[in-house]
């Protein structure tokens, strides 16, 4: 037996946690973009507001979840720092003249080779978007009747951030990265627990990709949309 | 009387082994902690006795020259391992293995060493296995076996081309579970220099540690040297680059005999020499022998023309028209032989005129690219990585190049040197191949010696010998060091012209042309003389740059000193053994036919030489007693 | 086949002790023989250093055959140079054009230090072995080797992993210096195994600590590994390595 605390110190045990809290992510941020999508019903932004006013119906449970998943970002970040910061000190005296791809099976790009920049990028952007619209939800947001109903208007504040080219390109930019993290992360995310073979590589990396490629579409899709309407 | 007892046990052949593991004198369990011994290199057969002597008990020190255990050059051995094991159900049996043996082997070697191995060779596969090593295997979960030269029956073992490498491996993470346990001290990147005595009993050896240049003493009860053969002293070899016969030979300078020098195996199928550049040669495996036919042009004139402008009718395919029976399969020692005299007539092919056609067109023609391909691939895919040249398509050239040494340090039995505690073991001592070796044979013989014979025979030494009381501050370890460093640093001092890759080249171009796979009495005196010549030249002044500090060249410098002195002992050896035997070819010693002409009225011995220091060697011999089997002439007409 | 000779500039990494910082210096080569490995050309520049009393460039290298795994050096940003499944010593000077500078580093990771030039000490390697890499038999009479039944596909595969000749260049090509690949090889090849099987978590659990403890990076996945490695072994030893480890977390050994 290996104690667990002795485990998640190894550099297996790492890319454990890395693994599971960035599936966990997946599986979040696949169930935002399909909530999200709701921006894109034509009803002036009735469906999103109801569906935005779900949430706070949960009532306390909502501080449970948001903390829960707050937990998973930080536990993603923190290993994940932990762990390219460890990585770098396994070879301190770099390649003065770099090392290049042999290529064949090598996954190896810019972006494989540097998740942490794309993670670092996501995770200012996580803190941007929950000010955005998280924190301006409770202080700035209008309130709005919907069937009889007072919802908080958080469609207006959607809709107004995205009339700001500005606002269209970072969201546009953090759905494109969001792809790309995961064209690497979700695939490796398998890898990492050995819940791979060989026959099932294929398959899994298509799925990856799939995910990426929709995620970054949806992501950056939305925003552009706004903006365009 | 004679210094040369051979202590084989008295009884049937079938019963000497287990008889004398019943004589055996154990050591103690509480004492075998207290006693050290030392394992010099770490191919199949250190690496296998030092883990098994760790097993055992004793505090071993593993010393190599290379940054790893895993180095060694047992590693690259090809072709597989013989057994009798009668797994296919062919008739094999321990008797055929060791007949086999000691009739490939030319009847040069001793018959009840021969036998042992015989006997252990089926403990090695059942070793072998149980540490996990690969070998290939049959769809219902059995072993494959696979047949090989000089042999009637389907006994060899192997892991695809790389058996070497995976025994070798098997024997290093024993070795490395050893190191663990604490019970054996790996000492990686250390050159033994020499061999220290005390009261004529060897008690330590002096190590170079080739990172950094330091002289190291370390003292132990035993010495086990299993530092590999010498076919570097040919320069060009299918032997590693750092292979070499510096540990034996600083032994032999001790009073170790140095027995039967001249038996060298060279080996058919190589990939021939492209430039002086080079400093090896890769070796093809002899299987390539089973499907292609060798060749050169009848007419010297068509030597130089592309191979597909020369005529069916115009080729010369040797082997088959002098030896019908056997065809392009005869012994490596005769198709090397045979290689050498088309290509001395001229008929060679380019660019240098040194190789000779291995050609695949008719097989290819009968069974189809695809099952040549399933045969041959990485054969065919690693000539082509090298030659630049696609073997499907124009016929592979190939010329013989050495391979293996069946001589070395003289042991008895026990594998005892002359030197009591100086044990020797593999490729390393004389024993088992005789004048020529058999394929599949080195890896049994190595593994033999390190799993199965020297960790029981060394407690008999132990047990029995009265061991002289000895530190590392002990006088002799003193003078010991004293004369490696004075050799280092005189090495390091002379500044001629030439470089020790120049001297060492000439070296092998007098070996390859005196000493090599036919020999005269008149060339082996020229040679004698150009050896000396070119040591006298080393010596006076070679040009070594660098310090005493990591130097590689310094250690090469080191080796081919030992070289030139070695060099010599064998174009001796090979004079005085005035008959053909083997890889052993004289001349003057052939029937009519051609073929090598034994003479067991003389020669049924071994030479053992004692060395003397400024005079000529001292030869002691080793009669060879056949009392089970009868030597009769090799044909294979 | 019979090509123009060529000449070629290396820019090769000396530095003579571990100490020392090191730097490029650059060689000129003429009448280079495309037939020659790249070794044989560091043999021949060699030569000439001494020959002008110069130290030469020292690298490991032995077998010169691709089996013993002893040299290995970055060539271009690559280990062992451009050609996939090849070690250094088998790369041949064709695969480069007339005029080219070659730039050759040693193999670069805090688990390899470098001892001098283009030799880096690689005994974090065999500590890793030592940790649990093998059967726990010892010498002495074992059952009959066709007693145990191994399917051919599960001996080719446990083959595969078994083929790491411990060269070191997964390690160099890793952007994180991971040694995963060699580690997982062996953990695979003996997991894979019968005879292995009894002790696979405890060894997984010791070799994996003794990966750490060297100083080698975590694997990210990346399979520059794969690419790089002279046997072609593939990355799913790495995938078997965390399963046996996972097993590992949940098995008393």
């Amino acid at each position: 037996m290996i104690p667990l605390s002795r485990a998640l110190e190894s550099s297996i045990g790492r890319k454990f946690v890395m693994s599971i809290s960035g599936i966990a992510l997946v599986l979040f941020v696949i169930v935002h973009l399909l909530g999200n999508l709701t921006l894109l019903v034509p009803d002036g932004g009735v469906a999103f507001n109801k569906y935005a006013a779900a949430f706070e119906d949960l009532g306390p449970f909502l501080y449970v979840i948001e903390m829960g998943l707050l937990a998973v970002i930080l536990i993603h970040i923190f290993w994940g720092v932990t762990v390219t910061l460890k990585n770098r000190a396994a070879r301190k005296k770099a390649y003065k003249e770099g090392i290049k791809t042999k290529g064949g099976p090598s996954n190896m790009t810019l972006l494989s080779a540097n998740m942490i920049f794309s993670g670092i990028f996501l995770g200012i952007f996580i803190v941007v978007h929950l000010w955005h619209f998280r924190v301006r939800k409770v202080t700035e947001a209008g309130k709005i009747y919907v069937e009889g109903q007072e919802m908080t208007n958080l469609y207006g504040l959607v809709v107004e951030a995205f009339q700001h080219p500005g606002w269209v390109a970072f969201y546009m930019a953090a759905g494109l990265v969001l792809g790309f993290h995961l064209r690497h992360g979700f695939w490796s995310a398998f890898q990492s627990v050995g819940a791979m073979k060989p026959e099932w590589s294929g398959a899994i990396n298509a799925i990856g990709m799939f995910i990426a490629v929709l995620l970054a579409i949806g992501f950056l899709g939305i925003p552009l949309y706004l903006f365009l309407m | 009387m004679s210094k040369l007892d051979s202590r084989v046990p008295e009884g049937p052949l079938q019963e000497k082994w287990v008889n004398r593991l019943h004589e055996i004198k154990l050591v103690a369990p509480n004492n075998k902690k207290g006693i050290s011994v030392i394992v010099v290199g770490t191919g199949l057969a250190g690496a296998s006795a030092a883990a098994s002597l760790g097993e055992m008990g004793y505090k071993v020190k593993a010393f190599c020259i290379q940054d790893s255990p895993r180095r060694a050059h047992s590693i690259a051995a090809q072709g597989g391992i013989n057994a009798a094991k009668n797994y296919p159900n062919d008739g094999d049996s321990v008797w055929r293995l060791f007949y086999d043996t000691i009739k490939g082997g030319d009847f040069r070697s001793r018959e009840a060493n021969v036998y042992r191995l015989a006997q252990v060779s089926n403990n090695i596969i059942d070793q072998a296995v149980a540490q996990g090593v690969p070998f290939a295997r049959e769809y219902g979960g059995e072993l494959a076996n696979r047949s090989f030269g000089g042999a009637q029956v389907s006994r060899t073992f192997y892991a695809r081309g790389q058996t070497g490498q995976q025994l070798l491996l098997g024997a290093y993470q024993a070795l490395m579970r050893q190191a663990d346990e604490g019970s054996v001290e790996i000492l990686p990147r250390r050159e033994m220099l020499d061999l220290v005595l005390v009261d004529g009993k060897a008690r330590g050896i002096i190590v170079r540690n080739l990172k950094t240049g330091d002289l190291e003493r370390h003292e132990a009860e035993a010495v086990v040297l299993c530092t590999g053969g010498y076919g570097r002293t040919y320069f060009l070899s299918t032997n590693a680059f750092n292979s070499n016969a510096t540990a034996a030979w600083r032994c032999h300078r001790r009073g170790a005999y140095f027995a039967n020098p001249c038996y060298v195996q060279i080996h058919p199928t190589c990939i021939p020499q492209k430039g002086d550049y080079q400093s090896k040669l890769t070796l093809m495996s002899e299987s390539l022998r089973n499907d292609g036919r060798v060749w050169v042009p009848k007419k010297k004139e068509d030597a130089k023309k592309d191979p597909k402008d020369i005529a069916e009718s115009e080729r010369d395919y040797y082997l088959e028209r002098k030896y019908p029976s056997f065809g392009n399969l005869v012994p490596r020692d005769v198709a090397s032989r045979n290689a050498k005299y088309v290509c001395d007539e001229g008929r060679g092919v380019p660019p240098t005129g040194r190789a000779v056609y291995l050609d695949f067109a008719d097989a290819i023609d009968e069974q189809g690219e695809d099952t040549i391909r399933d045969k041959y691939g990485n054969l065919f895919h690693m000539y082509h990585k090298i030659t630049d040249e696609d073997p499907y398509k124009v016929p592979m050239r190939i010329y013989p190049a050495v391979h293996y040494t069946m001589g070395g340090l003289w042991v008895d039995y026990e594998l005892m040197s002359n030197i009591p505690g100086l044990f020797v073991a593999g490729e390393a001592n004389f024993s088992d191949h005789g004048a020529n070796r058999l394929g599949a044979s080195a890896l049994m013989q190595g593994l033999a010696d390190g799993y199965f014979v020297v960790p029981y025979t060394i407690g008999n030494y132990l047990a029995n010998y009265d061991i002289p009381e000895a530190t590392t501050e002990h006088d002799a370890f003193a003078a010991a060091e004293n004369e490696v460093e004075e050799g280092v640093k005189k090495l390091l001092k002379s500044d001629g012209k030439r470089t020790v890759i120049d001297i060492y080249k000439d070296l092998g171009d007098v070996m390859y042309d005196e000493v090599g796979m036919s020999r005269t009495k008149e060339g082996l005196a020229k040679a004698r003389e150009k050896i000396v010549a070119l040591r006298e030249e080393f010596h006076a002044g070679v040009k070594v740059s660098g310090d005493d500090g990591f130097n590689k060249m310094l250690e090469v410098a080191g080796r081919v000193a030992d070289f030139l002195e070695l060099a010599e002992l064998m174009a001796v050896d090979a004079s005085e053994r005035e008959e053909s035997c083997g890889g052993h070819f004289r001349e003057e010693y052939q029937t009519d036919e051609g073929e090598a002409l034994r003479d067991d009225e003389n020669f049924s011995h071994v030479a053992a030489w004692e060395y003397n220091k400024g005079g000529d060697p001292v030869k002691h011999k080793e009669e060879l007693v056949f009392e089970n089997v009868t030597p009769s002439t090799r044909s294979y007409k | 086949m019979a090509q123009e000779s060529m000449t070629v500039h290396l820019k090769v990494w000396r530095q003579s002790g571990p100490e020392d910082e090191g730097e490029f210096r650059t060689y000129t080569q003429e009448d280079v023989n495309p037939d020659m490995s790249f070794l044989e050309l560091l043999d021949v520049i060699n030569e000439d250093l001494i020959k002008s009393g110069e130290d030469p460039i020292e690298f490991d290298s032995d077998c010169r055959e691709g089996i013993c795994g002893t040299c290995g050096c970055v060539v271009n940003g690559q280990a062992h140079g451009p050609e996939r499944g090849t070690t250094v010593c088998q790369l041949h000077m064709r695969v480069f054009r007339h005029g080219e500078t070659i730039v050759v580093e040693p193999w670069r990771a805090d688990g390899f230090p470098v001892i001098k030039d283009l030799v880096v000490d690689r005994t974090a390697l065999d500590r890793i072995i030592a940790a649990g890499g093998y059967v726990s038999v010892k010498t002495g009479p074992k059952p009959d080797a066709n007693s145990l039944k191994i399917p051919k596909p599960r001996a080719d595969a446990a083959f595969d992993a078994a083929a790491c000749i411990g060269c070191g260049a997964c390690v160099a090509a890793c952007p994180n210096a991971s040694a995963s690949l060699f580690t997982g090889a062996k953990i695979s090849h003996l997991a894979m195994l019968p005879q292995g099987k009894a002790e696979s978590t405890r060894r997984a659990k010791r070799m994996v600590e003794q990966m750490d403890e060297e100083g080698f990076g975590a694997c990210s996945n990346i399979g520059e590994c794969e690419a790089a490695c002279p046997k072609e072994i593939s990355i799913d030893v790495i995938a078997r390595m965390r399963r046996e480890y996972l097993k590992s977390m949940f098995t008393s050994h």
